[in-house]
């Protein structure tokens, strides 16, 4: 698989972001936002001349197959919520690659074994950064369990994620189901068989980990709540229920080394990006006067803040 | 300055209404849809050589991130 990353940024800072913060892959630099424009997908919420901002894309990501066809695509509503690596390459692959993830393990039976793994981030809850609970079903042959919808009477298969205040889940994703004619019944039924996977991502918001202040907690309670009933053509097991529990570290945001960021209890990146904001605020000044002039207003009270932080900081401690 | 939350429930230093705070708005294209071939494109690696995408690809799949930037 190759990997590419696209932004508006020089070829100094993409330099020493790809050297201090070990980026094993090509970081491209498309400094008047052509091919974020051929795309279509320039923000355009950003003004021409407004502020340093203008020529950032709308952040997402797309996987193609060998042929260069795009095979999946994801664009979140807030630019703040973002895929993991794990996901792209997952989403590449074609299946959840559990290796290195975090798993837990029902007792099971001989007909249908049921495992649950947190994947994304070794097992870690970040802001904004979506992890995915995956529970993996393993069917004896002959063996089905159901999608939804199902007659009266029936269990159909749920995964369930349930969390602190703060953690966002997500709709399952669900592999496609196949048609179980039941004739004697004069229905038709969509079953999972074989090895099959059922995905909740999830997400935490600023109730939870938030960029703007220290953690609260080392961790939290995560519990992934299964429930289905397995067939064959002549019987059905009776249903099961499984609670998988995970004590999941929180982990704060990582945040470029720059003096309006400080104060929030953040990990700093590698490198001082000062020099590099000079220079990108040097060229949007060449194409936009007023619209610097604009930003900088902002940016001098985000740095008064940032020093205020300090100082309370320094004082409390 | 003080904390505003938005409606999804995130943090930022900047206020609310800034421009860098702005989501996706619903129904906005995000380009190339799935079944289409990426348009190709050539740009500058980090250290100045070209990369161009389906060449530097060499029959491999590929997953290409669009992001804001490096620097803020």
């Amino acid at each position: 698989m190759a990997l590419f990353a696209i932004s508006y940024d020089d070829q100094d800072v993409l330099r020493e972001f790809t050297e201090k913060q070990s980026i094993p892959y090509p970081l491209l630099s498309d400094v008047d936002s052509a091919v974020i424009r051929a795309y279509g997908i320039l923000n355009d919420q950003v003004k021409p001349g407004d502020l340093i901002l203008y020529g950032i894309p709308y952040p997402g990501t797309f996987v193609t197959d060998a042929d260069g066809v795009v095979t999946s695509k994801s664009f979140h509503g807030s630019y703040k919520i973002r895929d993991s690596p794990e996901a792209l390459l997952d989403a590449a692959l074609g299946r959840a690659q559990l290796e290195g993830a975090r798993v837990a393990e029902a007792q099971g039976d001989a007909e249908v074994r049921v495992k649950v793994a947190l994947r994304g981030g070794k097992g870690t809850i970040r802001q904004g950064i979506v992890r995915h609970a995956i529970a993996r079903f393993e069917l004896a042959d002959g063996f089905h369990l159901y999608g939804e919808p199902v007659p009266e009477g029936m269990i159909p298969t749920q995964v369930q994620v349930s969390g602190p205040p703060g953690l966002v889940v997500h709709d399952p994703v669900l592999p496609p189901t196949a048609p179980l004619r039941l004739a004697s019944m004069g229905v038709e039924l969509q079953v999972w068989s074989g090895s099959f996977d059922i995905e909740i991502p999830f997400h935490a918001v600023g109730e939870l980990v938030s960029e703007c202040r220290p953690l609260d907690r080392d961790a939290v309670p995560i519990e992934v709540h299964v429930r289905y009933q397995a067939c064959n053509d002549e019987t059905c097991l009776l249903p099961k229920t499984e609670t998988f529990r995970f004590d999941v570290p929180l982990d704060v945001v990582d945040i470029p080394k720059l003096g309006m960021h400080r104060g929030h209890g953040q990990r700093e990146g590698n490198f001082d990006a000062t020099p590099h904001l000079k220079r990108l605020l040097k060229r949007k000044f060449k194409e936009s006067p007023l619209g610097f002039l604009r930003h900088a207003v902002l940016a001098a009270r985000l740095n008064v803040a940032a020093k205020l932080r300090s100082r309370r900081d320094r004082a409390s401690s | 300055m003080t904390i505003e939350r938005d409606e999804l429930g995130f943090d930022a230093p900047a206020p609310l209404g800034h421009p860098g705070r702005a989501g996706l708005p619903e129904g906005h294209a995000t380009g190339p849809e799935v079944g289409e071939r990426l348009p190709d494109f050539t740009l500058p690696d980090a250290t100045g050589k070209p990369v161009t995408l389906h060449e530097a690809r060499a029959g491999r799949p590929a997953v290409v991130v669009f992001y804001r930037s490096a620097v803020w």
